[in-house]
């Protein structure tokens, strides 16, 4: 995906001029998202779950290079094919090798964020490759020619109805069809490509160093099928997937889970070890595992940034974010969004290139709150802006503008009664805070749920589910993944 | 490739501090414990997670139920490692083909709602057919994921999973639907 960060404000303007709808069902959904989560988090003891994940992807991130080697060792062991890329070119040379040597037509993926990362689809197009995604919310934004919106929900900036007009054109589905109707729609195109495909392509949620385990979680099945059924099986795994040790997947694969959707565990999960055994009905003949850097590295040189590497993908801290969900993802231009996304990709794209994205927060610490693995994230968020004030990366403007907030913003009880202001004005005041002023000009007010940004609704009414998804609300793929 | 990644991270990783691992997971108990013993408890998370579940108090009782449940069914795709006893009486038919799926847990897991199931039985066969049916033996039921997934991992299967409910999204305008890919129905049948 080529990256669009820098033009934030203008993307996020764009986005409300032009495609009204997508504030409301972007915050319909991340609401409910979040209302499931606080649910699941309040059933066990969350705090001590966060505080050990914390401590084990802190321990896995100091001790990479040693996970990294034993993770390889186990699953050379399985029959798997290890590699390894520096950046997205590299990976996309690794698939292509792949894709000659197998002599691939046709690939079935799962939903995956770092494939949306190294441009997997299009770069497959470009060689001839069929590339069909399986997530129901990643097939409909691959026939709207989109890209994901939100980590879990790539399809949530879309109401029934846009899906609807799509499946009519594509599908001939009546205008007024059924969710039901459309879902099996997809099923039956889907169900033949699973079935034809040469190779299934999937990211990976984790990697168990101590037994070459590859974790991945999802709630359709569709990545559970494209790592069956196609011969060849290839995941592409950021290299800080690891997990130490078999005995910690119990508890990642349960935290995940309430953090995504509010779910004890997802409804699939798989974990693989390689290709099919001779004496076992059917699975992959060959798997490759292609552990990924592509600016990792050196946000794991960074004293601040690093912690960032912690993350579950999850979506928790988009969920929460008032800003995030004024937009959905798409404004972010990369396919990171929201507090993560505004943490990460500066350090794996470099600052200059992504620099408003720190300024996309009201620095509430609600996205702190809910993450599983307690990254810092308002912390890191200051940083860069620290950062890029230092460097003279700012207008004269935004740096008074942001001493003026940090100001305010490292008194906490100042930065409430600011936060309360700007919601009494009905968002007028908002423009003081970087960036932020660049959606209130288009939709007053800042904060959709009418309490303050800070309480949010997160304290409030707004975030009931509605009666249609108060199973659960899965979402298409807890995936951290990528 | 694999030398340059390692390399970086080890330079990025010189003169850091390196944090321990803290050890033992925290306890996955419910704040409010849950009623019941560990079957009523998996059968109610199962539940909850869209699954269905019918208790069978042995495998008499268990052949005379599947017997009906398969009645009409034409072709089933079974689990090689059944015990012939809760073998369905139904011809084969490939998974693709089947109008049910019939495996053996290797666990089920009452925190989570989960069945543990093995590759050794084949894949397709728990993902394919719109209704699977898994037999799970009493003494499978476990209270906790970490129980079900042992202190290693089993070295001669090269997949395991856990399904936890039928397929289900709710990526279409947020309404919930089951049956996606995988199975809409899903039956674990607990005997004993």
């Amino acid at each position: 995906m080529d990256p669009r960060s820098a033009h934030y404000p203008r993307l996020a303007r764009e986005t409300l001029e032009q495609t009204p709808g997508v504030r409301d069902a972007v915050t319909q959904a991340a609401l409910a998202f979040d209302a499931h989560r606080l649910r699941a988090y309040g059933e066990v003891d969350v705090d001590a779950w966060r505080r050990w994940a914390e401590q084990v992807k802190s321990h896995v991130l100091t001790h990479l290079d040693t996970y990294l080697e034993q993770a390889e060792a186990r699953l050379v062991e399985h029959g798997a094919h290890v590699h390894w890329a520096d950046d997205a070119a590299a990976a996309r040379r690794v698939l292509d090798e792949l894709v000659s040597r197998y002599g691939v037509s046709r690939v079935v993926k799962g939903k995956s964020m770092v494939s949306e990362e190294l441009g997997l689809n299009d770069h497959l197009a470009s060689q001839d490759v069929e590339a069909v995604e399986s997530d129901l919310g990643e097939y409909i934004i691959q026939l709207l020619d989109e890209p994901p919106s939100h980590i879990l929900g790539p399809a949530i900036h879309r109401t029934l109805d846009d899906i609807r007009r799509i499946f009519h054109e594509v599908h001939g589905t009546a205008p007024e069809a059924t969710p039901e109707e459309l879902c099996a729609a997809a099923r039956s195109t889907l169900r033949e490509v699973f079935l034809s495909a040469d190779m299934g392509i999937t990211g990976g949620n984790f990697v168990v160093a101590e037994t070459g385990t590859l974790a991945l979680i999802e709630n359709e099945g569709n990545i559970r099928i494209s790592t069956s059924a196609p011969r060849v099986h290839v995941a592409f795994v950021g290299i800080e997937k690891l997990l130490p040790r078999w005995s910690d997947l119990a508890v990642f694969l349960q935290l995940t889970a309430r953090a995504a959707t509010g779910q004890p565990v997802g409804t699939f999960v798989s974990l693989l070890h390689g290709p099919a055994r001779d004496d076992e009905p059917d699975g992959p003949d060959e798997v490759h595992v292609v552990f990924v850097d592509n600016g990792r590295s050196r946000v794991l040189a960074d004293p601040d940034a690093w912690e960032a590497l912690r993350c579950l993908r999850c979506g928790a801290c988009l969920n929460v974010c008032p800003v995030y969900r004024q937009t959905g993802g798409h404004a972010y231009g990369y396919v990171y969004s929201g507090p993560i996304g505004a943490v990460l990709a500066p350090g794996l794209l470099g600052l200059s290139e992504t620099l408003p994205l720190p300024f996309a927060s009201s620095l509430c610490g609600a996205c702190a709150e809910a993450c599983p693995v307690r990254i810092p994230i308002p912390e890191l968020l200051l940083a860069w802006r620290r950062r890029a004030v230092d460097e003279g990366l700012t207008p004269r403007a935004e740096r008074a503008a942001f001493r003026a907030f940090s100001a305010v913003a490292t008194r906490p009880g100042l930065y409430r009664a600011a936060g309360r202001l700007v919601a009494a004005t009905g968002g007028r005041m908002a423009r003081y805070l970087p960036v932020l002023g660049s959606w209130e000009s288009v939709r007053a007010p800042l904060d959709p749920s009418g309490g303050t940004v800070r309480r949010g609704p997160r304290h409030g009414g707004a975030a009931q589910p509605s009666d249609s998804d108060q199973t659960g609300a899965p979402g298409s793929e807890v995936e951290p993944a990528p | 490739m694999r030398d340059d990644v390692l390399a970086r991270v080890r330079a990025a990783l010189a003169g850091r501090e390196r944090f321990p691992h803290p050890g033992a997971s925290p306890s996955t108990a419910r704040v409010t414990p849950e009623p019941g013993d560990v079957v009523d408890r998996f059968a109610a998370s199962f539940q909850a997670a869209g699954g269905e579940v019918v208790r069978l108090p042995d495998v008499q009782r268990a052949r005379q139920w599947v017997a009906t449940f398969a009645a009409e069914l034409t072709g089933v795709a079974q689990s090689p490692l059944l015990p012939p006893a809760l073998r369905v009486e139904v011809p084969d038919a490939p998974p693709e083909q089947a109008e049910l799926g019939v495996s053996l847990a290797l666990h089920a897991v009452a925190e989570t709602g989960s069945l543990l199931l093995s590759s050794a039985e084949g894949r397709l066969l728990q993902l394919l057919p719109p209704t699977h049916l898994v037999w799970v033996p009493v003494d499978r039921v476990r209270d906790t994921l970490a129980e079900a997934l042992g202190t290693e991992a089993p070295a001669d299967v090269s997949a395991l999973a856990l399904h936890s409910g039928p397929s289900k999204s709710a990526d279409i305008g947020r309404i919930v639907v089951t049956g996606v890919h995988g199975p809409a129905r899903v039956i674990a049948a607990v005997v004993g």
